[in-house]
């Protein structure tokens, strides 16, 4: 169970290739702001025929979703399974973004987000018109994507202190507010907004409901690229909404549900946070295999330097990392495809990813001396950029905390 | 159309030979598809679709044939992945292969196959022998064109136009089918192949394709024949035998010399260059 089959293997080959030849030589021009990633995203995703597969079963997905709003019923059983894997198989999605991640995190962040969330939230939670006019594009990459929960005063409290709201208005909203460290922001056409729904209830009473925004919507802004320690080449920007009206079809899934709208929510931040040890593998992947290369070959005081005590708990410390990674991937996926429910484990999981990945990246700058803080080696990128792993997809300190709180479950009273 | 490429399986040239009691040591290497066959399915790909539509021109098949241990069928099924229709291994170990029992078991597979084109890389990059096409063009009495930098077939099908780059500069070569082509690395630059139903302003990507998930997907489907050298009647021996193996002797340092006349000096009596 701890091995890749042959097709994910090839995979593995194919996108390592790729990343080798397509993706390295830009990656200067991505840090540097010079260049946006987005299209080469799109041309990965018609490289490898994301576009044709993922397009073919959205497409069976919008055929159900038809049928079953012909009969006046909804879809809902299927939606889970469909949200962020490629093809159903939630290993060989976890390695292509282990694979994009040896080399640019920010690219298979930037990716994952569009395809993945506010692809798979539209996927999931969408009416059949919805997945067809905006859940396709995404999914196939033809298109790409922000999926929008964080304000400026609501990261870790991003429920109860949000401040964006839908006015209703006749039969549609309007959106007024701001969000904050946008994924994509700069380059996405198609925004997954969350907003409280204002009926003038106070806001902790008010209603969390989802809704589609487009690039070019009247009121609708993007600001500049924040400027960034790591995951430079994943532009980030805030938006701000200006009495932006929306018709009820921009609401994902048609309807509001009241209290059930947080819920849609959550299930897309444990697809976030699902995705992130497949992230830190990739960058704990490239700084193993970097530094066994280095200290077999880095020669001080007439010898290889992996001969040095001091180095080879250093070599010891990354393999360990890398191996518990990997075996958490697996484990992640395996509750993926068999519908495991374990929040705390998802939680947890990512929180200790996310840290070995900081570690690892640290190490493998020290294993290299004065070369591993040089641009040229990629490695000090790899520490910046893993950084981010501990602070998004909710912080560390939040993950752990949710961990627990799942574990020891609600207070019953006396 | 049927167009057969054989292809072989040889250590990641990427990595470092390693050698080891007199023998090249294999243990825990890398095996990939020799990069000159890449480039011969990927030349069979294009002369048999349209690039833009990414479509299959009706009827065409693609046949990839390996001779080699269980281990080559991974290298088949890359193939398979990147869109050849049908994959046949002979079984065989490395060590009983040279050219002569290759092209022996080649000849055979073509009087079962009977395809219209056999295309090959020029040479494969372990042995860099450079004789399988023009050895099998000679057994089958077969017209060939090798180091194909570029390919265009004929509408009717029946001949193609191969364009190899000599020392005075590129020589067009038209041969008629059946034929032996073997290919060289610019077969693979956006414009070299032409097939008269892919639009002439279409640029390929420069290099052989990816698989897509989809391929790599439906390659398990795809079958794969595993035959032995006995069932072609294969009873020819290696004639080639490995003597030794020894690695380039490495180089002396270079050194710094006072003035021009200690350098003519040094290169005609130590390095006996001039």
């Amino acid at each position: 169970m701890f091995a890749l089959d042959e097709q994910t293997k090839m995979v593995q080959t194919m996108v390592r290739q790729w990343c080798e030849t397509q993706l390295a030589p830009r990656i200067p021009a991505f840090e540097h702001g010079s260049e946006l990633p987005f299209e080469l995203m799109k041309k990965m995703a018609k490289t490898f025929g994301l576009d044709a597969m993922v397009g073919a079963q959205v497409r069976k997905r919008i055929d159900k979703l038809k049928a079953a709003e012909a009969g006046g019923t909804t879809d809902e059983t299927s939606a889970a399974s469909l949200s962020g894997s490629l093809g159903g198989d939630t290993m060989m999605t976890h390695v292509v973004v282990k694979e994009l991640s040896r080399v640019s995190p920010g690219f298979a962040m930037g990716w994952g987000v569009s395809m993945g969330l506010a692809g798979g939230a539209i996927l999931a939670k969408g009416t059949a018109d919805q997945v067809e006019r905006w859940g396709l594009p995404l999914t196939t990459c033809k298109q790409i994507g922000s999926w929008c929960l964080t304000e400026p005063g609501a990261g870790s409290d991003a429920f109860g202190s949000m401040r964006t709201t839908a006015t209703v208005d006749g039969d549609g909203y309007v959106l007024r507010g701001s969000k904050t460290f946008i994924t994509n922001g700069p380059g996405a056409d198609i925004f997954v907004v969350y907003a409280k729904i204002d009926r003038g209830e106070p806001p902790a009473e008010q209603s969390v409901a989802t809704f589609i925004v487009l690039r070019d919507d009247p009121g609708f802004t993007v600001g500049p690229p924040f400027k960034k320690m790591g995951m430079r080449d994943s532009p980030t920007s805030e938006i701000f909404f200006d009495d932006v009206k929306l018709g009820v079809e921009r609401l994902l899934g048609g309807r509001e549900k009241g209290k059930a709208g947080r819920s849609d929510t959550k299930d897309s931040l444990a697809n976030e946070r699902s995705g992130v040890p497949a992230m830190a593998w990739g960058i704990i992947e490239r700084c193993y295999d970097a530094s066994v290369a280095y200290v077999r070959d880095r020669r001080q005081f007439g010898r290889r330097i992996g001969d040095f005590q001091a180095v080879q708990l250093k070599i010891a410390d990354l393999y360990l990392k890398l191996r518990n990674v990997e075996n958490t991937v697996f484990r992640l996926a395996w509750m993926q495809q068999s519908k495991t429910q374990d929040p705390a484990y998802v939680n947890a999981s990512k929180a200790w990813c996310s840290q070995a990945a900081v570690d690892a990246a640290l190490t493998a700058i020290q294993i290299h001396g004065g070369y591993g803080y040089m641009e040229e080696l990629g490695i000090e990128k790899l520490a910046r950029d893993a950084k981010m792993l501990e602070l998004g997809a909710g912080t560390t300190d939040i993950n752990l905390l949710s961990a627990a709180r799942a574990l020891i479950g609600p207070d019953g009273g006396a | 159309m049927k167009i057969l490429v054989p292809i072989k399986r040889v250590p990641d040239p990427a990595l470092k030979t390693k050698v080891k009691d007199g023998a090249i040591d294999l243990t825990g290497a890398n095996w990939v598809v020799n990069p000159f066959d890449e480039y011969a399915v990927e030349t069979a790909l294009r002369l048999l679709e349209n690039g833009e539509a990414g479509a299959r021109v009706a009827g065409a098949e693609i046949v990839v044939v390996t001779i080699g241990p269980e281990d080559a069928a991974q290298q088949l099924r890359s193939a398979l992945a990147t869109g050849a229709d049908r994959a046949i291994r002979v079984d065989a170990e490395d060590k009983a292969l040279d050219a002569g029992v290759v092209v022996a078991a080649l000849v055979q597979i073509i009087a079962a196959e009977k395809p219209d084109l056999v295309i090959l890389g020029k040479q494969a990059v372990d042995g860099d022998a450079n004789q399988v096409g023009q050895m099998l063009a000679g057994k089958l009495g077969w017209a060939q064109a090798t180091f194909a930098a570029s390919v265009e077939l004929a509408a009717d099908q029946k001949s193609v136009l191969v364009g190899r780059e000599v020392d005075a500069g590129v020589e067009y070569k038209r041969i008629g089918t059946p034929g032996i082509l073997t290919v060289d690395l610019r077969i693979v630059s956006p414009h070299s192949v032409k097939n008269n139903v892919t639009p002439a302003t279409f640029a390929y990507p420069d290099g052989p394709r990816y698989a897509s998930l989809k391929g790599i997907m439906a390659a398990k489907k795809k079958p794969m024949d595993v035959k032995k050298l006995s069932d072609y009647g294969v009873t020819t021996t290696p004639v080639t035998r490995e003597v030794g193996i020894e690695l380039p002797a490495a180089r002396a340092a270079g050194q710094i010399v006072a003035d021009i006349p200690t350098l003519v000096k040094k290169l005609a009596d130590e390095a006996k260059a001039i």
